[in-house]
């Protein structure tokens, strides 16, 4: 059998072609296409050359469209025992191939080729020997010589194409005066044709008379091949029927197929061009019939010896070539499959293998891959039959042939796969999850236990015929994709066979096919917070603002990377500071994985990455940290990771991981290669988007005096130095500072000034800012939580677990515009950054507040001469519990003001910490809100006359803080409500919302007033701080804080009257410390003060009590005696006036009396009725002093 | 029975979710594998042919040395194959088997947690089918 028969080869010339000499095997190639560009020689061209010597058998032939048909056979063919039967396969001419500058004696190649010839001398009809550039003087040697050595003269390659042509017409021409001389002598005297089925047959006499009938039927279907080889059809189809009859006549079988086999080609080659249904429906007939004719040929006898079954199956193939088309493919799978049938019965091992081989194209042409890749298998399986390692390099050839069947081809030759994959994971990164069906589209046709068949066999073949990558990337392919169908000895045994394999290659031998381990991304690290990058939106003040994650949680679970967005990520690296990649390498089989190493491909050129080696124990996983600078501005792509593993350099792709890992999600692939090593199921990591920003500037923080954290008491107030130094190459130009986390309100002030004036910071440089903590309270309420969140407002919240530290955030950025590299892409800002200082502090239990309370006093005035000073007079009461230190004097008290319901807040503190603490009380008086003209203006609290009170460790103490100076001035109804319009002109109208304003506002007074009582307190040398009892206090002033803000509507007030006469009396007064002398007329006012803005018009009274209280002014027993009005004084105040009313007492008996001024409203307004309290719309309001205490001393 | 049987259920997708070995002769794992690799050829024929006929059973659409390759296609959304490689000619029991086959695929499809096209890992399904195969092949 023969490769590559069709229909058709019954017309071609075999010209054998040989190297003469030495020939380089390039040269040798590149002659042998120059020559093979020359199979069909058109006849017209060859006439020049062509002389008829007689009259041409070929009486038809036609020399403007015709042509001659050669097939060049390299390296020649053992002469084939059939050539009788049919001419084409017989060498008709030999070509010689010489490369001149190897073989410098051209007497020596001349006879080389005459030596080659010899075989074929028997069938070959011309014979030439081509020699390439030969030098001068061989030229020179070769011009002289008569040989069949032709010259070709070293030239350009077009005049040596335009030689080769005229070389070929010439033997063309030659040949075809040949065949001429051939079928006239045929014809003329007769041939002896045999084939191998004659030759044993038994010389009976029945016999040689048939032989000899059949002779004539022979010659003329040999005279048809002829004919057909010369190019003339019609004259081969004329001699073809004719041996058909013959044939038929003399029951002929074989000879009969052989001449329709012929007549079929000549009938194709005559109407070469006007292929129709009607001819193929003629042909298929045909051929069916010469292959029933082949098959009658069959003869049991000699079937051990020949058989016509080559022939027969030739035929069929021949048959299928012709109708190969997708519309006949049934007919075609018939025919084929009948040859393969015909397999067992060939008894030649290379006939079998020249036949599946041509099934196996066919199949391929027919478009049948699966098909096709089977017969590949079976070529491959009969090639790896032979010991020989030539055998073994087709074997593995033809099997990498059937790898794209199987779909187990290397990467590096399946660029379709890798795109498919591409697009599903670029699928994968868009939809975030892969529709089912698509990922089983991904593993398509994946036939496990043949693909790994098919992998066992290349590796088994590449190791033969010592292609090491080969064998390497077939082993790494089958480790990787059937480890969990491998038992561990094959696995190890893989494992040899690939660092073998590496061994025979020079090292630094890239694979496309990654072996072990399986690599996937973990994860991408954040930016550890003293780095973090924020976004910079330039066209705002607060560039930062927006960039942060914002929400409803402190902590999203999406912040991973820069963004929440976790549709698309992207990360942002800066250039020249190292970043890292958590990837997660798994080697699921038995046997011990090193890893030499292995580093973050990346294609972009912009990123140096750092090698790794790791050594991975069977069964197991293991993240690791890649790492890498950025070196260049743009995006940065990571597709997966470069291993060198067993002595060869591959690249993982991530993706390929990712797809694999859906597949046995899905129950499409064998085995999760994480999950068998004991990994968790990770979720799935798509790489973000990773573009590199030019340098930034980085600040590095530390507290000055060591980074641990400050232990202060609660309440303490203390500097905390922070030194900010940049540690970038970029200067700092805009730099703020905001606070976040807890407690931020125990911020009390940041040296914002110093940073920026500060600005910008170079590279290098430091700078050092104060920041004043205020430690706060242990346990936090909830409350103060809920203010301080609320008070965090917009600014970048961050969560640090644990930790109840305010956290200081500082957000900088370098210039805005940078120089050079930034200007190519001027939308994009260089980025901003964002470091977070923690204030460690730690809080230790400080003085504790126990309870507080609110404590009435009445200290009675003394009636004097002196007008008693306006209201606010300062004062400070200190009392110590433990009476240490009690001292009168310190009570400063106006008498003559009348301090009538003084109230005093007691607090209740107790130590229980181990140093002693020193408490002052100061309450800060200043009144913001009313800008009124303030009566007095108190001034600072601290007030160096009063020791401070002392609570030693284990003990309690109480303070008293006093609360009469909260009084304000005025009575009016703003006060009371906000929206004031009622002021001037409808004073008097009825309000109906005053109480709800009322409460509004007593709330804010309340605040106010809290506000203002500082409780400071020191401790030993250098702590101190202040307690934060608000909320006790508020709780103790809640309920009567009225009384202690609002000023009554008017004030009274008692004084002497100096009159001229009384020289005594004001020597008595000076005597007795204003006490007045019985039986004495004594003159008096009383003052009445309008604190509203409103005209009041009040009935006064004026009485008078003794000691026990009884009236002594008015009943039976009265002991003083008055002159002018007491009660019912009708008086129209003016407001925020003072008005006298005088009257003069006369007291019987001394003693002490008290005085009390009263009044009654009449006209009130509905704010005298709020603040009374009086829930009436009608009646008066009736107003009492505070009591004055008159002494009377008896006269003397 | 057969002496060689290989069953093989193919999804949509070509991929082999099923295979059985279901002659009585001794399996030799080359055998096996071949028998696989004559089934995996036929698809190409079974593709051609599975839109020319409206029947489901295909019967001996290929073959190769002795064995005999037929299938039975299943409706064409699901479009799964059941083919088996077989030397016996019993064309009735092998059409019977298909049919019972074929039910208990779709008892298999209509399993909601069943993704179509994975692989069949039921022991239940492998025990019934073991069983029709010695029934009617």
């Amino acid at each position: 059998m023969e490769p590559d028969v069709s229909i058709e080869s019954g017309c071609m010339i075999r010209v054998a072609v040989l190297p003469v000499g030495e020939v380089p095997s390039a040269e040798l190639r590149e002659y042998a296409a120059m020559l093979s560009r020359h199979r069909r020689v058109e006849l017209s061209s060859v006439s020049s050359f062509y002389a008829e010597h007689q009259k041409s058998p070929f009486g038809s032939q036609p020399w403007d469209t015709g042509s001659l048909r050669f097939k060049f056979v390299v390296g020649g063919s053992p002469p084939s025992p059939w050539e009788d039967f049919q001419s084409d396969r017989k060498i008709l001419a030999v070509v010689g191939l010489c490369h001149c500058p190897s073989s410098p004696d051209l007497a020596v190649a001349s006879e080389l080729f005459a030596s080659a010839c010899r075989p074929y001398a028997s069938s070959a009809l011309v014979a030439r020997c081509f020699a390439f550039s030969p030098s001068d003087a061989q030229l020179e040697e070769g011009n002289k010589r008569d040989s069949n050595l032709i010259l070709f003269p070293p030239s350009d390659r077009q005049a040596q194409e335009l030689h080769m042509l005229t070389m070929m017409q010439y033997i063309a021409a030659s040949l075809l005066m040949e065949f001429e001389k051939w079928v006239l002598r045929a014809e003329s005297s007769g041939t002896i044709l045999k084939t191998p089925l004659d030759s044993q047959a038994s010389l009976s006499s029945e016999e040689v008379i048939k032989a000899k009938k059949r002779r004539l039927g022979r010659a003329q279907k040999t005279i048809g091949d002829y004919c057909l080889l010369a190019g003339s059809p019609s004259d081969a189809n004329a001699h073809y029927t004719t041996a058909i009859e013959l044939a038929r006549l003399t029951g002929d079988v074989f000879w009969h197929a052989g001449a329709l086999e012929g007549s079929v080609c000549a009938l194709l080659v005559d109407r070469m061009d006007q292929v129709d249904a009607v001819l193929e429906e003629e042909v298929k007939y045909r051929y069916y019939t010469v292959i029933q004719l082949y098959r009658r040929a069959f003869i049991q006898d000699n079937a051990q010896r020949v058989s016509t079954v080559s022939f027969e199956v030739e035929a069929a193939l021949k048959l299928a070539r012709f109708l190969c088309r997708r519309e006949l493919a049934k007919e075609v799978v018939e025919l084929l499959m009948g040859a393969a049938d015909g397999a067992k019965s060939l008894i030649d091992a290379s006939d079998r293998l020249i036949l599946y081989v041509e099934i196996a194209r066919l199949f391929g042409k027919l478009g049948y891959q699966r098909k096709a890749a089977f017969f590949s298998r079976q070529v491959a399986q009969l090639y790896l039959q032979q010991e020989s390692v030539c055998a073994a390099i087709s074997a593995m050839q033809v099997l990498s042939m059937t790898s794209k069947a199987y779909r187990v081809q290397g990467r590096g030759a399946n660029s379709r796969l890798q795109e498919i994959s591409d697009e599903s994971g670029s699928n994968h990164v868009d939809g975030g999850k892969l529709q089912p069906q698509s990922v089983v589209s991904l593993f398509e046709s994946q036939w496990s236990n043949l693909q790994m068949v098919v992998l066992r066999e290349i590796l088994l073949s590449s190791v033969r015929a010592g292609y090491p990558l080969t064998a390497w990337s077939a082993a790494a392919r089958l480790l990787r994709s059937y480890y969990p169908l491998i038992t561990p000895a094959g696995q190890s045994g893989l494992a040899s066979t690939l660092t073998n394999s590496a061994e025979r290659l020079p090292s630094g031998t890239r694979c496309a096919d990654p072996a072990l381990p399986f690599i996937r991304l973990h994860s991408f690290p954040v930016h550890p917070s003293q780095i973090d990058i924020v976004k910079r939106n330039p066209a705002k003040e607060e560039w930062w603002t927006g960039s942060a994650p914002s929400g409803p949680f402190i902590y999203t679970p999406f912040s991973k990377g820069e963004t929440n967005d976790n549709s698309k990520q992207e990360l942002t690296w800066i250039v020249g500071e190292p970043v890292q990649v958590l990837v997660e390498l798994a080697n699921p089989c038995g046997f011990d994985l090193n890893v030499e190493s292995i580093y973050l491909s990346v294609h972009s050129e912009n990123f140096d990455a750092f090698p790794l080696s790791v050594c991975l124990p069977p069964n197991t996983s293991k993240v690791i940290s890649l790492s890498g600078v950025p070196t260049k501005v743009g995006p940065v792509a990571i597709p997966g990771c470069i291993v060198h593993c067993f002595g060869v350099i591959t690249e993982h792709y991530f993706k390929d991981v990712d797809n694999l890992l859906l597949g046995a999600a899905q129950g499409l692939v064998l085995s999760d290669p994480f999950r068998c090593c004991g990994s968790g199921k990770l979720r799935n990591v798509s790489v973000p988007n990773i573009s590199v920003v030019p340098s930034l500037p980085l600040l590095v923080a530390h507290v000055m005096g060591g980074d641990g954290s400050a232990i202060l008491y609660e309440g303490e107030i203390r500097d905390v130095w922070i030194s900010l130094s940049n540690a970038g190459c970029v200067p700092v130009e805009q730099a703020h500072i905001s606070l976040s986390g807890k407690n931020q309100d125990s911020v009390i002030s940041i040296a914002h000034e110093a940073l920026q004036s500060a600005l910008p910071l170079k590279p290098g440089a430091e700078v050092t800012l104060p920041v004043t903590v205020k430690a706060w309270q242990i346990n936090l309420l909830d409350s103060d939580n809920a203010a301080t969140r609320n008070a965090s407002g917009s600014t970048g919240r961050l969560y640090k677990e644990g930790s109840t530290s305010p956290l200081l955030v500082i957000h900088y950025a370098g210039p805005l515009t940078d120089s050079g590299e930034l200007q190519k892409n001027d939308h994009s800002v260089p980025p901003g950054r964002r470091l977070v200082v923690p204030l460690h502090v730690t809080i230790l239990q400080g003085l504790s507040f126990v309870k507080a309370r609110l404590l009435s006093m009445e200290f009675p005035a003394h009636v004097s001469e002196a007008h008693p000073r306006s209201i606010h007079i300062k004062e400070r009461l200190i009392e110590d519990v433990d009476g240490k230190s009690k001292t009168d004097s310190l009570v400063k008290i106006d008498p003559y003001r009348g301090s009538w319901g003084l109230r005093l807040l007691e607090m209740e503190l107790s130590n229980p910490t181990d140093v002693a603490f020193e408490i002052s009380v100061c309450v800060q008086l200043d009144n913001q809100k009313n800008d009124l003209s303030l009566t007095s203006v108190t001034d600072d609290a601290s007030d160096g006359g009063y020791p401070k009170t002392r609570v030693d460790r284990d003990y309690s103490a109480r303070v008293l803080i006093p609360l009469e100076h909260f009084k304000l001035p005025i009575l009016d109804d703003s006060f009371f409500g906000k929206d004031g319009q009622a002021d001037d002109a409808s004073g008097n109208k009825v309000r109906t919302n005053v109480e709800k304003n009322t409460k509004a506002e007593l709330n804010a007074s309340i605040k106010d007033l809290v506000s203002r009582i500082k409780v400071r307190w020191q401790s030993g040398r250098n702590s101190s701080g202040e307690l934060n009892i608000k909320d006790a206090i508020q709780a103790a002033l809640q309920t009567s804080v009225m009384d202690i803000v609002l000023p009554d509507p008017l004030t009274f007030g008692f004084r002497l009257v100096r009159n001229v006469i009384g020289e005594e009396s004001s020597d008595l007064l000076k005597t007795s410390d204003g006490s007045i002398l019985s039986h004495e007329m004594t003159p008096l006012e009383v003052l009445v003060r309008n604190n509203t803005k409103e005209m009041m018009s009040i009935s006064l009274s004026v009485t008078c009590r003794d000691v026990a209280g009884g009236n002594c002014i008015e009943g039976n027993k009265s002991t003083v005696l008055w002159a002018g009005v007491l009660n019912g004084v009708q008086i129209e105040v003016p407001p925020l006036q003072e008005i006298k009313h005088p009257f003069s007492m006369y007291f019987l008996v001394p003693g002490e009396y008290t005085l009390i001024g009263a009044a009654v409203i009449n006209n009130a307004t509905e704010v005298l009725k709020a603040r009374a309290k009086m829930s009436s719309p009608e009646g008066s309001v009736f107003c009492r002093g505070p009591p004055f205490h008159v002494s009377v001393v008896g006269a003397v | 029975m057969a002496s060689t049987a290989c069953f093989i259920i193919v999804s949509r997708n070509d991929i082999p979710i099923y295979e059985a070995e279901v002659g009585s002769a001794l399996k030799k794992e080359e055998a096996v594998q071949q028998h696989q690799f004559i089934l995996h050829a036929a698809l190409d024929i079974v593709q051609d042919i599975a839109w020319t006929t409206s029947a489901m059973f295909l019967k001996a659409i290929d073959r190769f040395n002795d064995l005999v390759v037929s299938v039975y296609v299943t409706a064409v959304i699901i479009h799964t194959r059941l083919m088996l490689l077989h030397d016996s000619r019993n064309e009735d029991g092998i059409k019977s088997f298909f049919q019972e086959v074929h039910e208990l695929y779709i008892k298999i499809l209509l399993n909601p947690l069943y993704l179509p096209g994975s692989r069949i890992t039921s022991s239940h399904f492998d025990t019934k089918v073991r069983a029709l195969a010695r029934k009617y092949l």
